[in-house]
């Protein structure tokens, strides 16, 4: 298992934002679905090492992110997109992408090649040499999915992806999300729930710091057939479903 | 793994790691570089610095020590408020951006990703400030006549530099925010116009702690010969580059310290933070850290107790425990020597051989009217200022037998004129006051030698001042009108002294040096009138 999660609490002060959670996973796209404040954000924190649990193990990649020594070999094999994207507007979409390329620690040979693979994959080519204050909020987003693929991560977390994207960007997203799952384990949080049922081989959806639902998007569209839950769509009427029944 | 993700470490050879791992720092510094705020700043401060520092310093005559003075009195001044600012503006970057998070999981430790933007904008600083001193030193050595640069307050001042850097970058790290830069260089600014001088002891109520100012590189201006005649002990500013080299280095230590600590005990409090030293994550980097900060304070802890030991010499401060005394000889010099169509002859210190056909222009013609007299001086050298700054020097003087007319770049430039990049034609007062100084000491009766050195000849009575005005009159001067009659009150009005000083010098040169050679001694004694002046 490449995630490996069991027990994991974390608090901010009294405030318990992750309550015990146990999650495993294989390569592919994992979906962590969920409204907002359910913890999603923090889950994924922890999981990229920024922050500690309160509780609980992780183990990423086979290794275990509270010592030293693996840590550090964790994040050269992890690829990060925070919710909150801080990016340094002189910098140019290139030099961004080379400059986390060379923090995670790329053999310097191979970044060149790597920078401009990863622009191009994010439809960033013709804007590589851009100064990142010259974006809109979708290419930035794109810039920083670009910085997290820039090293072909074992694991990747995105931590809403989409957010600012048009609609044809967005179904480009999902087909470059399905090849990175195809080698790597891709954990994408998000609440729009077609981007899971677009991507993802598999779906967690947690709610108040817990995951309530785990399996497959196919498994979470099925628990809305038949169930009064709201949505337009069978996941949405899942999500809702299952939200619906954990809240009772 | 898959294989752009092959680690620095994996499968390779120390050297082939090492040399990986500092191209890597290379391409991150050479990014910090190209997008460093400086270059947006630097047109500003160029400006600031061609206004203050390289025209103070143009004004200044072209002696390496004293045109050096600039780095650390205006120069440092300038340099070190843009310093602080650029410094916490890139110290704060990651926080203020946001990307702490983004930062945070990547394998380079906060300290190492810190580092390299700090070197960025130090690359830069140092750059400026070395084309800064290229823009003093050039036009100096253009114009010196003797010696060469100073490297003692170079080392300095790119010290004061580096550590208001560390300062700034510690702020900005600290106290992240779009404020922080323009507080760091305000603070800056204020610490060194209110009194970074007086923050270390020298006030007037605490004289005897006054040696710990020492520390700071703003000093007044060196005396116009400081080393040219003895050698410029290193010792005060070997003192200012280890004091502000150990704030530097204790501060790199903070920052690593901060940055081992800060990010868990911010992300998840003081349990984090135990946990986290509990487990010993990081140690050798933390102990470093630590060696580091231990290091700098106990450096500048060394230069302040130093500080407190120096004392002044005529050659200048020394720190005993650091000074040598072989570099007290005086430097061997060759003078350079003219005769004026007097044929007065006139030298001075290679140093001075800009100024040597304005003074022997300014003596020759005096020292014609009194050739030949008793007391009268045969030539005129250039003497070591009495004292060097801060202990002042004495005024010129006659000495030796036969006399010699002994002056001071000192007297050259304050007491008597313009030294100080005015031409002497733009200022006549410097001619007619040069003039004046070796007239003093012919006229007025001769002090004790001794004294002569340190109090300069006595005051002029009313008589000695109008044939002195006479002799400068006939010489093609006017007396200065700032020195009028210095003798007994109530002797005759300054009207008196100025008729008789225009009666004297309308009579043919052969019978002013006449009723001089006549009447010398008794001038000199006093007793006789300004009514009594041919």
């Amino acid at each position: 298992m490449n995630v490996d999660i069991s027990g994991v609490t974390r608090r901010f002060g009294r405030h318990l934002a992750v309550a015990g959670v146990d999650l495993e996973t294989g390569p592919g796209v994992f979906g962590l679905l969920g409204p907002n404040g359910a913890g999603k954000t923090t889950l994924l924190r922890m999981m990229a090492t920024v922050i500690t649990p309160s509780a609980g193990t992780l183990r990423l990649l086979g290794r275990d992110p509270g010592s030293y020594g693996p840590r550090r070999e964790l994040r050269r094999r992890l690829g990060y997109l925070p919710q909150n994207f801080g990016y340094y507007p002189g910098f140019t979409v290139a030099e961004f992408v080379e400059y986390f390329a060379l923090l995670k620690e790329m053999p310097p040979a191979r970044i060149p090649a790597a920078v401009a693979a990863a622009v191009e994959r994010v439809d960033l080519g013709g804007k590589a040499r851009a100064k990142l204050r010259t974006l809109s909020g979708g290419m930035l987003r794109r810039t920083g999915i670009a910085q997290a693929i820039v090293h072909e991560p074992e694991l990747l977390l995105l931590d809403e992806p989409t957010a600012g994207l048009d609609p044809e960007q967005r179904v480009a997203f999902r087909a470059l999300l399905r090849g990175l799952g195809e080698r790597a384990t891709v954990v994408v949080s998000t609440h729009l729930v077609e981007d899971v049922g677009a991507a993802c081989t598999e779906v967690a959806l947690m709610d108040a710091g817990k995951i309530v639902f785990h399996g497959t998007p196919a498994e979470l569209a099925a628990r809305g057939q038949g169930a009064r839950a709201a949505g337009d769509a069978p996941l949405e009427r899942g999500y809702g479903a299952v939200l619906a029944e954990a809240r009772s | 793994m898959t294989p752009a993700v092959i680690s620095l470490r994996a499968g390779r050879p120390p050297t082939a790691r090492r040399m990986a791992s500092l191209a890597a720092a290379g391409r991150l510094l050479r990014l910090e570089l190209k997008r460093n705020a400086m270059p947006y700043v630097l047109p500003l401060l160029a400006a600031v610095f061609f206004f203050d520092t390289v025209r103070t310093a143009g004004g200044f005559p072209p002696v390496w020590t004293v045109r050096a003075s600039a780095i650390g009195d205006h120069m440092l001044f300038e340099f070190s408020a843009f310093a602080g600012g650029i410094a916490a503006w890139a110290g704060s970057r990651e926080r203020r951006r946001k990307a702490l998070d983004l930062v945070a999981s990547t394998p380079r430790a906060a300290w190492a990703r810190l580092s390299v933007t700090l070197a960025g904008t130090l690359g830069w600083l140092l750059l400026a400030f070395l084309a800064g001193v290229a823009a003093i030193y050039i036009p100096t050595a253009l114009q010196a006549t003797w010696g060469g640069p100073p490297l003692w307050p170079v080392l300095a001042g790119a010290a004061g530099v580096i550590a208001v850097t560390m300062i700034g970058f510690t702020c900005g790290v600290a106290v992240p925010g779009r404020f922080t830069a323009p507080l760091v260089a305000i603070g800056v600014l204020v610490l060194y116009q209110a009194g970074f001088r007086e923050a270390l002891g020298l006030t007037a109520s605490s004289a005897s702690s006054g040696t710990y100012a020492l520390l700071s590189p703003a000093g007044a201006v060196p005396s116009v010969d400081a080393g040219v005649y003895h050698h410029v002990a290193p010792d005060v500013p070997a003192v200012q580059v280890m004091f502000m080299g150990g704030i530097a280095v204790a501060l790199l230590g903070v920052l690593g310290l901060a940055a081992a600590l800060r990010q868990p005990a911010s992300a998840g409090g003081l349990r984090s933070l135990r946990a986290l030293l509990a487990r010993g994550d990081d140690r050798l980097l933390r102990a470093v850290a630590a060696v580091l900060v231990a290091a700098g304070v106990a450096a500048s802890w060394t230069a302040y107790s130093l500080a407190g030991t120096a004392r002044l010499t005529a050659t200048g401060w020394q720190i005993p425990a650091l000074h040598d005394a072989a570099g007290d000889r005086p430097v061997p010099f060759v003078p350079d020597c003219t005769s004026g169509p007097g044929g007065f002859q006139v030298c001075v210190h290679p140093a001075f051989s800009g100024y040597l056909s304005e003074v022997t222009a300014a003596l020759d013609p005096v020292a014609a009217e009194i050739a030949g007299l008793p007391g009268a001086p045969v030539r005129a050298e250039q003497v070591a200022s009495a004292g060097t700054w801060p202990g002042g020097y004495g005024p010129s003087h006659t000495a030796g037998n036969p006399p010699v007319f002994q002056y001071s770049g000192e007297q050259v430039g304050d007491l008597f004129g313009a030294f100080w990049g005015i031409p002497a034609g733009d200022w006549p007062d410097w001619r007619a006051g040069f003039q004046q100084g070796l007239l003093d000491s012919f006229l007025a009766e001769p002090p004790h030698p001794a004294a002569a050195v340190r109090t300069g000849p006595a005051p002029l009575g009313a008589a000695q001042q109008a044939v002195e005005d006479g002799l400068m009159i006939a010489a093609g001067s006017q007396p200065p009108l700032r020195i009028g009659q210095r003798g007994q009150s109530g002797g005759p009005s300054r009207a008196q002294i100025t008729a008789a000083a225009s009666r004297f010098a309308s009579l043919p040169a052969s019978a002013r040096h006449a009723w001089l050679a006549a009447h010398l001694a008794a001038l000199r004694a006093g007793t006789i009138t300004a009514a009594q002046i041919p």
